[in-house]
């Protein structure tokens, strides 16, 4: 199983760095490569397949990590300490200003689906215009489908967030020889962009909402699977993010070389609902 | 570059006590966050140093190295009596407190503080310390250059610090909470606060408290008097923060958008402000409760507050027709400013105006469809299943996220467990200067431990190298967790929470 949007060319460079033999990797030689990947490199493909908008958002993690590599060995009172700190206090308030602003946009939309259902109904279903509310239907249910999207994908923006820094975190701790991530990591449990209480619950109100105005499933024909694919194919599209975002939670949690006591467990996902969405190895453009 | 100007620090403070209504202020300083104030003044001293071998001042001030190096060595507070206490701990306040750092270090605390206004030149009466600091007063003397900082600038970095420490309070607390007994930690938990007010101090660009902040205008000179009136004052009233909502999380960080900003503070559940009740208020910081303008927090939209928004919109003839002032008089809520209420027509009308115009072509849909065309129309497709599928997998996205949200943060308090149990180890092995046998006890109760995974703490007195064990121990016990091979090991998750819990247990009992 191959993760969407990588390269195997890519792929077969970074097994030649990390000393794989050169000649072309099989899917296991990817997966075990990918399994090697650094979060950095992970963060960034996520932002890459991510939402054009959102792709500035992100945690700096690059240049945290750089500051921490300057970080001198055992030394108090060292100055890019405190410009380590400085950045992360920045980049923490990034990530609110972020979230806390697409948290109000969903919870403007959301509510707006909600009357233009009822608005629908009223008009066309109710005075038995069908084809015009089928057609209206059709159109919110897609909104509808989008916001949901978004909102995953802003609760995913979230985790992938704290998780990047959490590590950063214990890379300074490691490098520093102190103790800053514990504190830290309370602080940021705390933080507005880490707290998607409010996000959660409008994505169950949003799947309620698609609940009603989806059309019951017995009608209903399962897609062919390379429609499904060309629906991951698809560039810069929510859904494509979504996919990204499955597997890269999948990948990041399959292991890894420095696990300890705050390393996430592997991903279990019962079903095969990715399998049957990964496209062949073929470089994606 | 970092900017560690000391005077932007002070009219931050004094810009936040002139707008502070003192009424809401209340006593939060605690004797055991003292020792971090005092490690953190180590470390403004260190900058301040820094800037005096930058502008060569004379001989005679205090040894910077000395100080340094007593605070990381682990030197009480009591043996530091001269620390000047800075702008940014005023800020570290925290809740629930009763005690003033005056007891833990009498009258220095003020003085030096004093004399530090003294020395940026802005006040020109010094307070003597009663505590003899005298090296104290011979701190960097006031430079000419920084006399003449832009008002603008001092103002913007006021409002951009004061927010940021209703952020890090919490981080105060937690630190202090845990490592208020080992100085190194405490120090560098302190130093994000530094960072903070300095970080700020950049992040003047787009700040839109420039154009509205009625505090702005503050004169420096009206310094001297004001901290003529501070020095009666009782300290307890000075040291506050917004200290009350300290547990929930706070929204706090520079304005990035042209909107006005205060802090709205929410717990996990969401505030109900029914519109026709119109005495319910958003819960605000005590920062804003005189000035909004001159507060940078940023708030918190819910679907209660939008509801009470659309609302007051509707009543007004509906989003196009409504205004910004209109409705925030309509909706009543205390707190809330025309600033905000203006981002969020905005947005409001972005969502609503574009798509119900028309039915066919909509400049929303059109926006939308170009920022992530998801599912085009392609032939020989059901729209309706393509959706569906998306959903499905959004669905999945979404409760792994929820589940991995969880399961992070059961991690983290099971790790800052861990650490508070290692630390009273730790400490009570070096009380007792032998081998503590209960120390074996706590982390073997767990049965996902094995047995001869123990802290051993005959070699421990040495504090870090029990430290290192003791991350051993816990990367240890973590890992049998997830092996597969493990027999315990049956689900992944479910033994990671399952042990976590037994491992809480098994502490609960030791307690």
């Amino acid at each position: 199983m191959v993760a969407t949007g990588i390269r195997t060319s890519d792929l077969t460079a970074r097994a030649r760095v990390k000393g794989f033999c050169s000649r072309e990797l099989g899917p296991a030689e990817i997966n075990s490569v990918l399994r090697d990947m650094k979060f950095g490199k992970r963060l960034k493909e996520q932002i890459e397949e991510t939402l054009p908008a959102w792709r500035d958002e992100f945690l700096s993690y690059k240049d945290l990590k750089q500051l921490v590599k300057l970080i001198p060995e055992a030394q108090p009172c060292s100055k890019v300490e405190a410009e380590f700190i400085e950045l992360l206090n920045f980049e923490i308030d990034k990530l609110n200003a972020f979230f806390v602003g697409r948290e109000e946009e969903f919870i403007i939309r959301q509510r707006h689906l909600q009357e233009m259902v009822k608005r629908v109904a009223e008009m066309y279903q109710a005075r038995g215009r069908e084809e015009e509310y089928a057609k209206e239907m059709s159109r919110i249910r897609k909104e509808i489908v989008n916001l949901h999207g978004e909102m995953v994908l802003l609760e995913n923006y979230s985790s992938i967030n704290y998780i990047g820094l959490a590590k950063i975190l214990k890379k300074y701790d490691k490098r520093s020889g102190r103790l800053l991530r514990l504190l830290f990591i309370e602080k940021i449990l705390k933080q507005p962009f880490f707290t998607t209480d409010l996000i959660s619950k409008l994505v169950k109100e949003c799947e309620s909402m698609i609940d009603l105005v989806f059309p019951s499933e017995s009608d209903h024909q399962q897609l062919k699977p390379e429609d499904k694919r060309k629906l991951v194919g698809e560039e810069q599209s929510i859904f494509r993010s979504t996919v990204v975002a499955l597997v890269t939670m999948q990948e990041m949690r399959k292991g890894s070389s420095t696990y300890g006591q705050f390393s996430l467990p592997p991903l279990s996902l019962p079903d095969n609902l990715l399998q049957s969405l990964q496209p062949t190895p073929i470089p994606i453009p | 570059m970092v900017n560690y100007d000391s005077n932007s620090l002070l009219n931050t403070f004094l810009i936040w006590m002139l707008k502070t209504d003192r009424s809401s202020l209340k006593p939060p300083f605690r004797a055991d966050y003292y020792s971090s104030y005092c490690s953190y003044t180590i470390q403004t001293m260190h900058r301040w140093k820094e800037m005096e071998t930058r502008l060569a001042l004379p001989a005679g001030k205090v040894t910077i190295e000395q100080l340094c190096k007593s605070g990381n060595s682990g030197v009480m507070p009591s043996s530091l009596p001269q620390l000047p206490i800075t702008v940014e701990e005023r800020f570290l306040e925290l809740p629930d407190s009763h005690q003033i750092p005056v007891d833990e270090m009498g009258n220095p605390l003020v003085s030096p503080y004093s004399s530090y206004v003294a020395n940026t030149g802005n006040v020109q009466t010094l307070h003597s310390s009663p505590s003899g600091s005298s090296s104290v007063h011979q701190y960097p003397p006031r430079l000419p250059h920084e006399r003449h900082t832009n008002a603008n600038n001092t103002a913007i970095n006021a409002g951009n610090s004061l927010s940021t420490y209703s952020s890090h309070k919490g981080a105060f607390q937690a630190s202090t909470n845990n490592f208020s007994k080992d100085p190194v930690e405490v120090t560098w938990s302190l130093d994000s606060v530094q960072g903070i007010l300095n970080s700020d101090d950049d992040i003047t660009g787009s700040n839109p408290i420039q154009s509205s902040s009625v505090m702005i205008t503050h004169d420096l000179s009206n310094q001297k008097e004001w901290w003529n009136n501070i020095e009666n004052e009782d300290w307890k009233e000075l040291l506050s923060d917004m200290t009350a909502v300290e547990s929930q999380p706070k929204v706090v960080y520079p304005a990035a958008q042209t909107s006005q900003n205060i802090s709205v503070l929410h717990s996990q559940t969401y505030q109900s402000v029914p519109c026709h009740s119109g005495d319910l208020t958003v819960v605000t910081s005590p920062l804003s409760t005189t000035t909004a303008a001159a507060v940078k927090p940023r708030m918190r939209w819910t679907p209660e507050l939008h509801e009470c928004f659309v609302n007051a919109v509707n009543q007004l003839g509906g989003g196009e027709k409504a205004t910004p002032k209109g409705v925030l008089k309509l909706m009543k809520v205390e707190g809330l400013t025309i600033y905000h209420v203006k981002s969020h027509l905005q947005k409001y009308r972005t969502a609503h105006y574009s798509s119900d115009s028309s039915e066919g072509t909509s400049e929303k849909k059109a926006t939308q469809s170009e920022e992530f065309p998801a599912l085009d129309l392609k032939k020989g497709f059901d729209l309706t299943e393509a959706l569906r599928l998306q959903m499905e997998v959004q669905k999945r996205l979404h409760e792994q996220l929820e589940i991995q949200r969880n399961l992070q943060l059961r991690i983290e308090e099971q790790g800052k467990y861990l650490q508070i149990m290692f630390e009273k180890q730790c400490k009570s092995t070096m009380d007792k200067l032998h081998v503590p046998s209960t120390a074996e006890e706590p982390l073997s109760a767990s049965s996902d431990l094995p047995t001869h995974m123990t802290i051993r703490t005959d070699s421990s007195i040495d504090p870090k190298k029990a430290e290192e064990s003791f991350k051993q121990v816990v990367t240890k016990r973590k890992m049998p967790e997830v092996d597969p091979s493990s027999p315990r090991d049956t689900d992944a998750i479910i033994s990671t929470t399952s042990s976590s819990a037994k491992c809480s247990r098994a502490e609960d009992d030791e307690l």
